[in-house]
């Protein structure tokens, strides 16, 4: 049996923790995910944020989501090995070999390059799926929107060129 | 390093947007919750990109559609208020397109990732060294990020636009992010874990 919560349950409670973050009882702001990233950067390579305009600009968001990131690991690890079941060291994703290559390298390469540009993009447009497409649509605003609809066509498009059409043998 | 780390916990308890305790239990639900759905897996999103997977996106525009009428109703009674983002043309569409396509070559994106390493993922933990040095690039030359995102054009929400009939357009738009989330068909990629776990 695959020990999985259904779309539409995982849907209404990811509906009910955005509007917690948003309320006064809980965060008062909106839940995002990717600006803890520049934040971690300029603590590992240890850039002063008075020299650095833009870690200035993110030294609260930045520090709220990596406080959150921590209470995500710990909750992803937790339910992985005790409730999922699926927690297990793996480097090549399944699909990737069905559908792509057998490769290590290639899987890495490819991590490397698409994680870079991940959070190049989600800077660039000032958020990715969690601060944009969930909790930026869900005030209508019109800058989400704009972003929602640039990556549905992006991600649709590069799946089409990307990956192969017909499985591989594996 | 470990001065700044502590500064990270200081500097929330500092603030008025909830307390460490609070921001660690929003992210240790959210990790339960992605890791639950399983949309942390390469088959859910690099599959979203093949279309041939849609929990992803049922999942999402039903959290949408729910939390933008549950969140306007909040406004208005005044226990949360709007943020939007602005409308930076340059950066949405330029940071968009890369975003896409790298979300669908690596299939997770800022939020999942995380909560996939925690599940032992080695490849995505080399795509999260990627993305720390995506954000020292970022960081080192945001002068010439910030040419490309260009001017903002303001932060407006589609509500503000029908002064008056503010109720009525919540509702059409999140009954209709919901009806869309009904209707795309469920389709779904197993990875090894799932077959094994099928079988039993």
């Amino acid at each position: 049996m695959i020990r999985r919560m259904p779309w539409w349950l995982a849907g209404i409670l990811m509906a009910l923790l955005v509007l917690f973050t948003f309320s006064v009882f809980g965060a008062s702001r909106p839940f995002g995910a990717s600006t803890y990233v520049p934040y971690f950067a300029g603590i590992l390579f240890d850039l002063s944020p008075q020299k650095y305009p833009y870690l200035k600009e993110v030294h609260f968001a930045g520090a709220w989501e990596g406080v959150m990131l921590l209470g995500a690991l710990t909750g992803g690890f937790l339910t992985s090995v005790f409730v999922t079941k699926t927690f297990r060291l793996s480097i090549m994703p399944t699909a990737w070999k069905k559908y792509k290559n057998s490769s290590v390298i290639s899987r890495l390469i490819w991590s490397f390059i698409s994680g870079f540009f991940l959070i190049i993009g989600a800077r660039l447009a000032g958020g990715c799926t969690s601060g944009h497409f969930l909790s930026g649509m869900a005030q209508t605003a019109v800058s989400s929107m704009i972003f929602g609809g640039v990556v549905l066509l992006s991600i649709v498009v590069t799946g089409k060129l990307f990956y192969k059409s017909e499985a591989n043998d594996v | 390093m470990f001065d700044r780390i502590l500064n990270m916990f200081t500097t929330v308890a500092n603030e008025t947007h909830g307390s460490v305790l609070v921001v660690f239990l929003i992210g240790l639900f959210f990790g339960v919750l992605i890791q639950y759905s399983r949309v942390d897996k390469f088959e859910k999103i690099a599959g979203f990109a093949m279309l041939r997977d849609t929990v992803v996106p049922k999942m999402l525009f039903l959290a949408i559609g729910l939390a933008s009428i549950g969140l306007y109703f909040m406004v208005e009674a005044g226990v949360a208020s709007y943020h939007p983002k602005p409308i930076i043309l340059g950066g949405l569409i330029i940071g968009g397109t890369l975003f896409g396509i790298s979300m669908a070559i690596l299939g997770k994106c800022p939020g999942t990732g995380p909560v996939s390493i925690a599940e032992g993922r080695i490849d995505v933990l080399v795509g999260a060294i990627g993305g720390v040095f995506g954000g020292l690039v970022f960081t080192l030359y945001y002068d010439f990020f910030k040419k490309i995102m260009g001017e903002s054009l303001g932060k407006t929400t589609l509500v503000s636009y029908f002064h008056g009939h503010e109720n009525l357009v919540v509702l059409v738009f999140g009954i209709f992010l919901i009806v869309v989330s009904i209707i795309i068909p469920l389709r779904q990629e197993f990875d090894d874990v799932d077959l094994e776990q099928l079988k039993e």
